[in-house]
């Protein structure tokens, strides 16, 4: 294992994009210690910002400290696990395609912005556009699961092409907006217009008070999914608590978003009678 | 004491403009132009380059891309996704840093036409009305000279003018503005076209003859008078022309008539691939290949001149003065879209597109292009171009030379497109191979010529010394991508692909006279319809970096 101790204060952004277990399981702690990340625009070692200590044989990291201001981290990562104790920064695991980061703390922004695959964990809250296409991109996160424990922003999911999320806590406005397929679980609270625009995918609005949806979606029914509990299952089996109230209750599933293809479902959660 | 001669000695010289075809020459260089041989013998070169076993043409010229004004910076704007995954140039000491992509930000343009041996460079559409910041943007745009098509097929009082039959005050309108915004010569976009795409959802005109509403002027007049109205001008580019139903099946019928409606006039059509296409009404199953009976009555005609629009497989954006042309393309790619009326003066379309070897239309595109370049006769009247980034980007211009000097290389990739381009066109049958010599002729000296730049394209007394080296190779792709050494205004710039010295570039224009008393007449016309004061509308000479006129021979 490789521990990564945070011992900076700045204010200035420190980039860390590059540094993936993969990247430096071969070299030596010295060599570690003289990987090259940025400090606003200024090119600095490693070792400047933190302590290196332990392993990276086992492609294992932990990062201790502070890391709000700690972006990219586990960025582009292939393989191997990260766990982060503390806070951390924008952009956590963004375009990552395998392997499992943990952040034992808050995260920032775009938390796998266009992921490809594997597994994120967040066990407090997180900013916006988590698990969203970066500005401009025709589609977005395309694999992978990403899991919150706690409370999230604006725009997440934004042109979700496949994959899992699950929000155990609030979201903002346009959840699952754009989205062209994938699966998209809220377990709190939602902001105004979710799913706006999407195409095909499932959004779960599963908590209390959803708002009101677009006029382009037109309500089909009320149902028990079966899916839905094998996700639940699945969410359950990787830590990821699924409120008891969730797995009898009766979902009234609507289509849209007519604006667009207009063949993705919302699921909202019913009261249970009395 | 120094002599301020440059050498460039005992190189392989190409200069087609004085027939000469790849002789041992030297070339003596001083004060920013080619010159006679000091006739003292005693006077030594300051620096001389020795260029034994290397190939040296002129510079370079790109006739019709687009490289500058509001649409390219909208379609930079539109592809963060594309810029964010592109290659980066990187700040060095002595140039700027840079985004690439389709659409390359304004210094790494610069540097990339440079780096490739390229050292003149005309944006094709600008609307006069963004001509001040456009010529703000080519002074960011480094390393090359510069020069601008002025957008006048859809504009209002040019329209005016040919609806009450005043030809004397289209010509002088035509020479104010071009004067105003320091242009290069009218260029025409669907005339007509764009207006009705203006006035009416999903609008467009078809044909020559139809009726432009409000104005009551047709396509086919508008060609006809501003094409006359240049030559009256004697300026000294024909007028440019992207004729109407760019991009349809069937349009080499509205080409011909296009080509026929300019008589005796000289015109140039640009981007002709895109113009040469057979086939029923909007019907992509009967689409195919007309390059051979256009080609025919371009050789036959020499008042014509053409640029080829090759199209290269991949992605990239397209932009436009073609407003419904924009529309089309970003339904049909189900693209992003952007769109924008420019006042009197022109409308706008972008979408980024995708063009696919898979793909029946796209491949017979690509061999369109392919065909106009083998199968015309004169090679001084069809120049190389990818209407970048529409067909591609310019940094696919060596990969065309060797589609043109290599038939084997040519074949193998003729393998991989749909296989009905084989039945729909001649591209099969045909064997040329480019020489070097006509590689020089359609990149450089004909664009030259054809655009009335003398002291461009050749390597003569009296030239600018605008002077590409290569490295001979028998990839022609390698050979071209990455010049030995490239020279403008006798400085060594490029060095194997680095900048060395990124000069600024001139900026080129024309300044016609005309009757001073047709002022007033468009000052009134501004205070009523502009947004725009008629006395903040012209760029002064003093805004400009490095102009040189060209003269109205």
């Amino acid at each position: 294992m490789l521990s990564l101790r945070y011992k900076a204060d700045t204010s200035i952004p420190v980039e860390v994009e590059g540094l993936t277990p993969s990247a430096v399981r071969n070299m030596s702690l010295a060599e570690i210690q003289r990987f090259e990340i940025f400090h606003g625009n200024r090119k600095v070692p490693l070792a400047e910002f933190f302590d290196v200590s332990g392993d990276p044989a086992d492609a294992r990291f932990e990062f201790e400290g502070n890391l709000a201001g700690v972006h990219w981290i586990g960025a582009h990562m292939a393989e191997g696990e990260i766990h982060v104790r503390g806070d951390a920064g924008r952009h956590v695991g963004s375009e990552m395609t395998g392997g499992v980061i943990h952040v034992h703390g808050n995260a920032s922004d775009w938390v796998g912005g266009e992921m490809h695959g594997g597994l994120i964990h967040v066990h407090g809250n997180a900013g916006h556009l988590i698990g969203s296409a970066y500005r401009g991109s025709q589609t977005g996160m395309t694999a992978g699961t990403i899991l919150i424990d706690g409370s999230v922003g604006n725009e997440v999911g934004l042109t979700l092409r496949r994959g899992l999320l699950a929000i155990g806590g609030g979201c903002g406005d346009f959840v699952g907006a754009n989205m062209i397929a994938g699966t998209v679980l809220v377990f709190g609270p939602c902001g105004n217009r979710p799913a706006a625009g999407m195409r095909r995918g499932t959004v779960g609005l599963l908590g209390e008070n959803p708002p009101a949806l677009l006029v382009s979606f037109r309500k089909s029914c009320v149902c028990q999914p079966l899916f839905l509990l094998l996700i639940f299952r699945h969410l359950q089996s990787l830590g990821f608590a699924v409120p008891r109230e969730c797995w009898s209750a009766n979902y009234r599933l609507y289509h849209g978003d007519h604006v667009a293809v207009g063949r993705g479902e919302v699921l909202i959660r019913e009261r249970e009678a009395g | 004491m120094s002599s301020g001669f440059l050498k460039i000695a005992g190189g392989t010289v190409y200069d087609p403009a004085h027939g000469v075809n790849g002789e041992r020459r030297d070339i003596w260089i001083r004060e920013g132009k080619i010159v006679d041989p000091p006739s003292d013998p005693e006077v030594r070169p300051e620096r001389t380059v020795d260029a034994a076993d290397l190939v040296v043409m002129p510079g370079g010229v790109d006739m019709h891309c687009h490289i500058a004004g509001p649409k390219v910076n909208s379609a930079r704007k539109m592809r963060p996704e594309q810029k964010r995954k592109a290659e980066k140039v990187m700040r060095t000491p002595s140039t700027r840093s840079g985004t690439m992509g389709s659409v390359p930000s304004t210094f790494a343009t610069g540097y990339k036409y440079a780096g490739m041996g390229y050292t003149t460079a005309f944006d094709a559409a600008i609307p006069p009305l963004a001509a001040r910041h456009v010529h703000e943007e080519f002074e960011d745009t480094p390393c090359i000279d510069k020069g601008f098509f002025v957008l006048m097929g859809n504009n209002h009082f040019v329209m005016q003018s040919i609806q009450r039959n005043e030809p004397e005050r289209l010509r002088s309108f035509i020479a104010w503005l071009l004067g105003a915004a320091k242009g290069f010569t009218p260029k025409i976009v669907n005339p007509g076209g764009v207006e009705i795409w203006k006035q009416l959802p999903s609008g467009n005109v078809h044909g020559l003859d139809e009726n432009v509403a409000h104005f009551g002027v047709t396509p086919r007049q508008i060609v006809e008078q501003v094409a006359h109205a240049v030559d009256s001008l004697r300026l000294p580019h024909s007028v440019h022309i992207h004729a109407n139903n760019l991009g349809m099946p069937g349009n080499w019928r509205t080409t011909l008539e296009t080509m026929k409606t300019l008589g005796d006039s000289r015109g140039h059509l640009s981007h002709i691939q895109f113009h040469s296409y057979g086939g029923g009404e909007a019907d992509e199953n009967t689409f195919n290949s007309k390059a051979a009976e256009l080609v025919e009555y371009v050789d036959a005609h020499p008042n014509l001149t053409v640029d080829v629009g090759q199209v290269l497989f991949g992605e990239t954006t397209t932009m436009t003065a073609d407003g419904p042309l924009g529309y089309y393309l970003s339904n049909a790619f189900k693209s992003k879209w952007f769109s924008s009326d420019t006042e009197m003066e022109s409308g706008c379309g972008i979408a980024p597109i995708e063009y696919k070897n898979t793909s029946l239309v796209h491949s017979l595109q690509w061999a369109i292009g392919l065909e106009w370049y083998l199968l015309a006769k004169d090679p001084w009247r069809v120049v190389m171009s990818t209407d970048h980034p529409n067909g591609g980007s310019f940094l696919a211009y060596p990969q065309i030379i060797q589609l043109l000097m290599d038939r084997t290389y040519r074949e193998e990739m003729l393998k991989d497109v749909h296989p009905a381009v084989l039945e729909r066109s001649r591209l099969g049958d045909l064997t040329r191979e480019y020489s070097l010599y006509e590689i020089c002729i359609i990149t450089r000296s004909g664009p030259a010529r054809i655009l009335g730049l003398k002291n461009k394209g050749h390597l003569g007394p009296g030239a600018d010394a605008d002077i590409t080296i290569y490295t001979p190779n028998d990839d022609k792709t390698k050979m071209f991508e990455l010049p030995r050494m490239v020279i403008k205004s006798g400085v060594v710039i490029v060095e194997q692909g680095e900048i060395r010295e990124p000069l600024t570039g001139k900026l080129l224009y024309v300044a016609p006279e005309y009757d001073a008393s047709i002022e007033t007449d468009i000052s009134e016309w501004f205070e009523k319809y502009y947004s725009i004061r008629f006395r903040n509308y012209p760029v002064s000479l003093d805004y400009l970096h490095d102009p040189e006129e060209v003269s109205c021979a």
